[in-house]
């Protein structure tokens, strides 16, 4: 038998997906992008649940081993009912990343109105309440991921502003008390012809190695059908995340299977977020086709070792 | 002589436009819109130029009586070669809103680079030489004007991302990081504002709070008509809005508003308030620079008799 190369760097767990809407102790329409989160041994996922309505807000999930998971009876964050935070979430929550930091689970998720997208920050100690903090950006603004220690004395985040002509690149902002942001850099671009041509945003919270901030981002590229969402990743200067190491050229995960393939939205794996194990095994959790929630493993060098091939 | 009815609030100098390409000591493609601040009783605008490349520089322009200025060739502020703003104005600094707060002249203006429009902020002692100190937008984001003082203890600003095309604020404790942004005002669907708006000259302090001038657009089949409009905020908490006059101040209506590389504008950024008159340098046409008054008690007036109509 000839022995082929995986078209794919990350490997799917054969019982994907891991959650779909068959899961979900109450009445919606679908789940699937989802952030995880290790702690003492047990697996959290905040999921984007969509409602029937509509509109998407987040639910919660535990597991022991990473694969197996129950879906708590409630949802934990629904859109603000009263003041500001309602204004800027009437028509949802989305995408949720969680990063810890100085002993706080913070997340980071995108609040859709009729002003338009923008980023908001939310903070837990223990899964069961959740307050919000602040909006930390202006309209036309998703995809952030907060960096897990301070850069230079500074928070840091990864966004995606829409630029000129509706492209949209990776972007690092400072801030020094997580509420006013400044200092706004570049990261990467968009890669006309490349799978990631047209519009590119940030995915996982970035991981620290010893080659670099290490970031899962997700790309796509426009065709006549609509768009195709795949994974790629890029590594950044340790101390100045706007200076790129490494970019992979391929994307690591490309929708193939059927629930990638198939669903509200087809064609699509989008990651929130990844759990590196021990063994340097990362877990990637994604959701499949805004569908289904999915795992897939790679080993962290390999996952750098392609960055810089 | 009975005053013949004035379609416009704003009334136009006589010798409009102040300033036309011909008027200049040096070839140039455009003249945009100006921002404009009195200083020791000179007159200084900053002028946005574009030249026959399609970069836009910001000239100075000064003047002893506010209507024959002299254009200095030489760029006030022209594309940054320093490493940190450069990648930022690759293709030109423009729409500069110059702010006096805290004794220093603190200049908004627009870096144009392949990513989009961003926000930066530059401050002048002399207007002279002047420091930049910081890229202060992500993009796309235009019409930033800071407010003359603190506001809450925090510093203030207007702004217009891309993303609805309305007129945001954002708050700061060292003018270079920003947040807690809120909506102040959006485009009014049927009217002249109603496809998009953004602050046109720096807010100016006013008995009643803060007076907000703005520029709105109503798309036509034959493009924009892009018009002036004011309104007035709350002094403590400009994102409500005390009143918002329902028809422009002023609308373009003469040739020199009517032809030039963009037809149909009248466009501000700046204006200088002298005792109880409002001097307004628009842009008209993105062709020339014109020159427009009234009295502020005016504008004032059309704003809150427009809300009663409500």
């Amino acid at each position: 038998m000839v022995k082929r190369r995986e078209r794919d760097l990350l490997h799917r767990w054969e019982g994907n997906p891991i959650l779909t809407v068959e899961d979900i102790p109450f009445r919606c329409n679908t789940v699937f992008n989802g952030s995880p989160i290790k702690i003492n041994g047990e697996y959290l996922i905040l999921l984007r649940v969509e409602g029937q309505q509509g509109y998407s807000f987040f639910a919660l999930a535990r597991g022991e081993d990473g694969y197996y998971f129950d879906v708590d009876q409630e949802p934990v964050m629904m859109p603000g009912k009263q003041g500001f935070f309602a204004k800027y979430e009437t028509r949802g929550l989305e995408d949720p990343r969680i990063t810890f930091l100085d002993g706080q689970y913070y997340i980071l998720y995108t609040a859709a109105s009729d002003y338009g997208s923008r980023i908001a920050i939310a903070k837990t100690d223990d899964f069961k309440s959740y307050e919000r903090v602040s909006f930390i950006s202006e309209p036309g603004n998703k995809d952030c991921v907060l960096f897990p220690e301070k850069i230079n004395g500074k928070f840091a985040r990864l966004d995606r502003p829409l630029g000129s002509s509706d492209v949209g690149s990776i972007w690092v902002s400072y801030s020094e008390d997580l509420i006013h942001w400044g200092y706004h850099e570049p990261v990467i671009e968009p890669r006309p012809g490349y799978w990631d041509a047209h519009r590119i945003g940030a995915s996982v919270p970035p991981i620290k190695t010893d080659k670099g901030w290490l970031e899962i981002y997700h790309g796509f590229k426009m065709t006549s059908c609509g768009p195709i969402y795949r994974m790629g990743t890029v590594l950044m200067d340790l101390q100045n995340p706007a200076k790129v190491i490494a970019r992979s050229g391929e994307a690591i995960l490309s929708p193939r299977e059927k629930y990638e393939r198939v669903g509200d939205v087809n064609n699509v794996v989008f990651a929130c977020g990844a759990i590196v194990e021990s063994d340097n095994q990362v877990k990637i959790y994604y959701g499949g086709a805004d569908t289904s929630l999915c795992v897939a493993t790679v080993d962290i060098d390999k996952l750098i070792e392609e960055t810089f091939s | 002589m009975s005053e013949k009815f004035r379609h416009d609030i704003v009334h136009r100098w006589e010798g409009n436009p102040v300033i036309t390409l011909d008027d200049l000591t040096f070839t140039t493609n455009n003249i945009y819109s100006a921002a404009a601040i009195k200083k020791n009783g000179e007159y200084i605008l900053l002028v946005t130029m574009e030249d026959l490349e399609g970069k836009t520089s910001i000239h100075l322009a000064r003047s002893g009586d506010g209507y024959q200025f002299d254009v200095e060739e030489t760029p006030f502020m022209t594309s940054s070669t320093d490493d940190s703003f450069r990648a930022f104005e690759t293709m030109g600094v423009r729409e500069a809103r110059i702010t006096f707060m805290e004794g220093r002249y603190y200049i908004v203006y627009l870096g144009v680079g392949h990513h989009g429009f961003v926000l930066c902020l530059a401050v002048t002692d002399d207007f002279r030489t002047v420091k930049r100190l910081g890229v202060i937008s992500e993009p796309e984001t235009k019409a930033g004007a800071l407010f003359a003082s603190k506001i809450n203890g925090k510093y203030a600003r207007l702004e217009r991302p891309k993303a609805g095309d309305r007129i945001w604020m954002s708050y700061s404790n060292d003018l270079l990081t920003w947040g807690e942004s809120d909506v102040v005002i959006s485009p009014r669907s049927g009217f002249w504002d109603s496809d998009l708006i953004g602050c046109a000259f720096t807010p100016i302090e006013i008995e009643e709070g803060w007076l907000l001038g703005y520029y709105g657009i109503k798309n036509t089949s034959s493009g924009p008509i892009t018009r002036l409009g004011a309104a007035i905020l709350d002094r403590e908490n400009p994102c409500k809005v005390i009143a918002r006059s329902n028809i422009p101040i002023i609308s373009p209506r003469k040739d020199y508003e009517r032809i030039g590389d963009m037809t149909n504008v009248v466009m501000s950024s700046g204006a200088i308030l002298e005792e109880d008159i409002l001097k307004i340098y628009y842009a008209a046409a993105d062709n020339c620079l014109c020159l427009g008054t009234t009295k502020l008690a005016d504008i004032v007036k059309t704003c809150i008799e427009s809300a009663k109509e409500f």
